[in-house]
């Protein structure tokens, strides 16, 4: 065997030709990173050798510049199976039939290819997070995506219309016909995304504990040999260059040019594979003959992350055969063979003697070549114990080096610099029609309803939903046939906080999405985070970076996990984005999205958020304080961000969401929500309307009593945390002892009645008051308005 | 058959098919055994079931149109063959009801012609971003309860919640007298009203435009039900969005906190239920 002699001579070349050479391939690695590379596998590299490293070494796949800070995350918790190392992370879920269940959970992004072609872009997020849960022996039951588009009504509006739609578009066409059902999402509109959307997505699986399958070749292939399988659509030239692409920012030009580094989604084929379907048929023969086998989903990176974490995550090398993998175009190039990221491929790890029973599996049981032309599986390779990875063409070597090289990265030491806000609180006067005011923020582009969006998402499918997007803080279903244990899922992340303080940005996320889970009375059992940032070559936005995860980590650490003392709700799973900047290269809104799951033994105990009946009591959970800087008032109101964005009190903000969950539990609550956007008259409204806008019971509230110093319009819509809660008729006294057992102040401020309107008092005087209609009418219809004008 | 056996339906899985496990669910609540049949097993075995069920899903990916790929495979022709036969009873919900149109079974005035479609949803200020539309309607019971094999469990006139979940559902015709035969035939079953039972053409009533507000059409025979909404989706009483209004919401409002109360059947068993009866006693034709 020879090697390929496609090589790169960077031992005999100056700097300038070395960069010209990198320059000609397409590889963008710097002069710098291709000498190490020549060091680390000791001689001059094959240009297949330099673009394995040049994804691998990309910021997406090998977090080069975030790794160092991700330490400061809590992965660790007395409920965690599995943490942040594989393709997903698994939290304890229940114990059902005399086993112990999880649930897996995962969350990426794809911002820069949903920007350049929203719905091939949107569509593959979902299609690379639905592999990365399937693969690890789970059934998929529940995606949510949180989206952050620019301002609908600036100056770039029609763009960011076309984005929006295309990106709805793409996440519909893909989860839909794949049978996933959407449990929720956020979507946030802001002027920093107008050039850089973002397109976060979250899937949920569901797994026994005995039947999870890792993302390694398992230590059996030491006994015996094993097979590399590979799985799926014929390779192609989609997506070459697409983690390259990811890992930096795109002026218009180069936009353009990116398209062709964007995969191509087939959900039709991932439905065979993935959805109960021919995956599942695999795994429950081995489960069956007693075989352990290893699988991982090929995202970014191609084959050549694939292949290389499978093997090297066992402790294994890998001698593989391009000749054998099948590929859908002609002529193709070893290198665009290793790294294109065509979707809809995993590879596996299975004893060679298995190997003809699991093809068989694919190619005539579940005839993956007639679902889509040229798919199919084939043996590729083969672990071995020399540690190496090594591929082959025909007669040469086209790399050969050590695996452990080729997956550990690199890694850089950035340089963070502190930036002031420089903005302060506004100074004006209480509006005369805080009537008026609340339709303005009910209509405003992070308050109003998301029913145009959501109801193109499928949240019926595998028909185990309980509630819905819309109808409460979080999704619930109830994934597990025959056991009544239930599943929450809740996405957040205010960018318009992290503007003003990306450390809060960061806290606030964490802490909302657990609020959102607790306000159906489900307790937070873990969170995944996808840290959306910008360049962190520049050291004001890396300190944005670094500031964000901090305060992610500060709350996970501190919103401890319910049932034990100074124990974490652990971050189960993430990944970071970063080179999110405008076309003039400033940030996107530092943005820490954050996603919490929680469970409850009993679905059937899930509250939503509208009001129930009249004549029970309201009580609010979360004192107001001056906190309005980033929020909906001052944006309805055109006043900018301001200063004073919401801080969380970790002992108070844990103690309201142990007593809520209690409360609910107990039975004495017959609607809860969170309060954020808007405040706690957009609270109020929302609960009010329902999710259909079409709620029959009302409000009557005073507020005089818990506003101390505060003027009625900021405590109205200041946005610091809380909760509002309708208790039922009678159990007041309990609820409130409840509440002071946890040390929480649990405020009375008004009833229910079957007027449906929404009327607030301040020390006897109205405040306002406005019908459901009203409210309905600008709430409901804000964002088809603002989508469509 | 006797009453007491359990009759045996095959749910006819495509390549594409998303609704197999929550259908199967459905029908076994009743007392259906339930098989989930891939495309590629041998036809021949179809003859042994009592009856079908095609299901929701994007068999074949919705190719050249919605269904149409699906009813080429050989165990397509078998199912046809076996309902004309025998009057075996068959119930396409969604993409299966697409595929049944699709084959000519439904409106199957002239079996095997394609007469109707499933056109791609009315587009309206309300669902202009995108087709595709997930979300609860309202369902009256338009012909007499016995007319269709499916329906006979239900009471006259009965309106019903239930799910809707897609982007190509709008009956419609080219041919006026196909829509005059069907009407003079009473094969139109279902149609989308308001919360009252009113068939009105409003958007927020009638959610694809369909003409007629159809929503569901049975075979001249009464024995093949092709609907859009998704049955099984409302099978338990859980299904049911406790904010949505009306005794359904009612209902599950009031069994809050007891998950044996909350596994009673939903809006959308009554037509396992029926097809339970049908399974039992087909009329050959």
């Amino acid at each position: 065997m020879e090697l390929d002699e496609r090589q790169v001579v960077v031992s005999q070349m100056d700097d300038e030709e070395l960069q010209a050479a990198l320059d000609e391939h397409g590889v963008g690695l710097t002069v710098g990173e291709a000498r190490r590379i020549a060091e680390l596998i000791g001689r001059d590299p094959t240009l297949v050798e330099l673009h394995i490293f040049n994804v691998e070494w990309s910021e997406h796949c090998s977090y080069k510049s975030s790794r160092p800070s991700l330490k400061l995350l809590p992965t660790d918790a007395p409920n965690v199976i599995l943490g942040p190392q594989e393709d997903a992370g698994i939290v304890f879920f229940t114990e059902h039939d005399g086993r112990r269940w999880g649930i897996v959970m995962a969350h990426e992004s794809h911002n820069h290819p949903s920007q350049v072609l929203p719905v091939e872009g949107a569509a593959t997020g979902v299609g690379g997070i639905v592999r990365d849960v399937d693969c690890m022996g789970a059934r998929v039951f529940g995606t949510a995506d949180p989206l952050r588009f620019g301002d609908p009504q600036g100056p770039n509006a029609d763009r960011t219309r076309w984005i929006v739609s295309g990106v709805v578009d793409g996440i519909w066409q893909y989860g839909n016909a794949l049978g996933v059902p959407n449990l929720g999402g956020d979507i946030y509109f802001d002027e920093t995304f107008d050039d850089n959307c973002l397109v976060n997505v979250v899937a949920l699986g569901v797994v026994a504990e005995d039947e999870i399958i890792h993302s390694a070749a398992p230590p059996e292939a030491r006994d015996e040999p094993y097979v590399m399988i590979l799985v799926g659509k014929p390779t192609d030239d989609s997506g070459f260059g697409g983690s390259a692409f990811a890992s930096k920012m795109l002026n218009e030009e180069e936009q353009a040019e990116a398209r062709g580094a964007v995969q191509v989604p087939d959900p039709f084929l991932k439905n065979v594979l993935a959805m109960r379907k021919a995956n599942e048929a695999v795994r429950r023969r081995a489960r069956e003959k007693g075989i352990v086998i290893g699988m991982k989903d090929i995202g970014g990176g191609g084959l050549a992350c694939g292949s290389s974490e499978i093997a090297a995550a066992g402790g294994f090398g890998v001698d593989i055969d391009l000749a054998e993998v099948h590929t859908g175009l002609e002529g193709l190039l070893p290198e665009t063979i290793m790294c294109a990221e065509t979707q809809e491929r995993y590879v596996l790890a299975v004893p060679e003697h298995f190997a003809d029973e699991v093809l068989a599996i694919y190619n005539e049981d579940w005839d993956v070549p007639n679902v889509y032309v040229g798919a199919c599986a084939r043996v590729i390779g083969r672990y071995t114990e020399d540690g190496m990875y090594t591929v082959r063409l025909g007669d040469a070597i086209v790399t050969q080096a050590p695996v452990e090289a080729v997956t550990s990265g690199i890694l850089y030491d950035r340089e963070e610099q502190p930036r002031e806000w420089t903005e302060t609180e506004p100074e004006f006067e209480q509006p005369e029609n805080l009537a008026e005011t609340l339709l303005q923020v009910l209509g405003g582009p992070n308050v109003c309803s998301r029913e145009y969006i959501y109801r193109a998402y499928d949240s019926e499918v595998q028909g185990n939903t309980i509630l819905r997007p819309g109808e409460a803080g979080a999704g619930v279903t109830q994934p597990l046939e025959g056991s009544d244990a239930a599943v929450a899922l809740s996405v957040d992340g205010n960018p318009r906080y992290g503007r003003i303080d990306p450390y809060w940005g960061g806290a606030t996320a964490v802490a909302e999405a657990m609020r959102n889970v607790a306000c159906v009375g489900a307790v937070p059992q873990a969170l995944t985070d996808c840290l959306n940032y910008g360049n962190p070559e520049k050291p004001e936005q890396f300190w944005e970076f670094r500031q964000g995860v901090r305060g992610v980590a500060d709350a996970a650490n501190n919103l401890w996990l319910k049932g034990y003392e100074n124990t974490p709700t652990p971050i189960i799973s993430g990944n970071v984005s970063l080179y999110n900047e405008s076309a003039g290269g400033t940030s996107v809104a530092p943005s820490a999205i954050i996603a919490c799951v929680g469970t409850m033994p009993d679905y059937s105990k899930a509250v939503t958020a509208q009001f129930k009946h009249e004549g029970d009591a309201i009580y609010l959970l979360g004192a107001r304080k001056n906190e309005l800087g980033g929020s909906a008032y001052y944006h309805a109101l055109g006043l900018g961000l301001g200063a004073n964005v919401p801080q969380v009190e970790w002992e108070a903000e844990r103690a309201r969401i142990y007593a809520v969950t209690e409360a609910i539990a107990e039975g004495l609550v017959a609607a809860c929500q969170d309060i954020s956007d808007g405040g706690l008259a957009a609270a109020l409204a929302e609960m009010c309307m329902g999710p259909f806008g079409r709620g029959s019971v009302g409000a009557e509230v005073e507020i005089g009593a818990i506003i101390g110093d505060l003027r009625p319009d900021v405590a109205l819509f200041s946005e610091s945390s809380g909760f509002v809660v309708e208790v039922c008729a009678g159990s007041e006294e309990r609820f409130e002892a409840l509440c002071a057992e946890h040390g929480v102040e649990a405020m009375r401020i008004g009833e229910t009645d079957d007027d449906p309107e929404l009327e607030i008092e301040c020390g006897g005087e109205e405040l306002l008051e406005l019908s459901v209609q009203a409210m309905a009418d600008e709430w409901l219809h804000a964002l088809a308005r603002m989508l469509q004008s | 058959m006797s009453p007491d056996k359990t009759p045996r339906v095959a749910l006819i899985q495509f390549p594409g098919s998303n609704c197999e496990w929550e259908t199967k669910r459905a029908a076994e609540a009743t007392g259906i055994d339930c098989d989930v049949f891939r495309w590629n097993l041998d036809p021949e075995a179809l003859s042994a079931y009592d009856g079908y069920i095609v299901g929701g899903g994007f068999s074949y990916q919705d190719r050249v149109r919605s269904g149409v790929v699906a009813t080429k495979e050989p165990i397509v022709a078998r199912m046809m063959e076996e309902i004309a036969k025998a009057g075996k009873p068959a119930l396409g919900i969604c993409n299966g009801a697409q595929v049944l149109v699709e084959a000519g079974l439904i409106p199957g005035i002239h079996t095997g012609n394609v007469e109707m479609a499933l056109a791609p949803n009315r587009p309206d200020a309300a669902n202009r971003i995108a087709g595709f539309c997930c979300r609860w309607v309202y369902l009256k019971l338009a012909c007499a309860p016995e007319r269709c094999r499916m329906t006979t469990r239900m009471q006259p006139g009965e309106v019903i919640p239930i799910p809707i979940a897609h982007g190509e559902g709008r009956f419609t015709t080219r041919d006026a007298k196909v829509l005059e035969g069907l009407r003079a035939n009473d094969q139109i079953v279902f149609q989308y009203c308001d919360a009252e039972g009113n068939v009105v053409d409003r958007p927020d009533v009638n959610p694809n435009g369909a003409v007629d507000n159809i929503a569901g059409i049975c075979s001249p025979e009464g024995n093949v039900l092709a609907m859009m909404p998704h049955p099984e989706r409302a099978s338990f009483l859980r299904q049911v969005p406790t904010d949505l209004g009306g005794p359904w919401a009612q209902r599950r409002r009031e069994a809050w906190g007891d998950a044996r109360g909350l596994d009673a059947p939903g809006p959308g068993r009554a037509i396992f239920d029926s097809m339970r009866e049908a399974l039992l006693a087909p009329q050959p034709a």
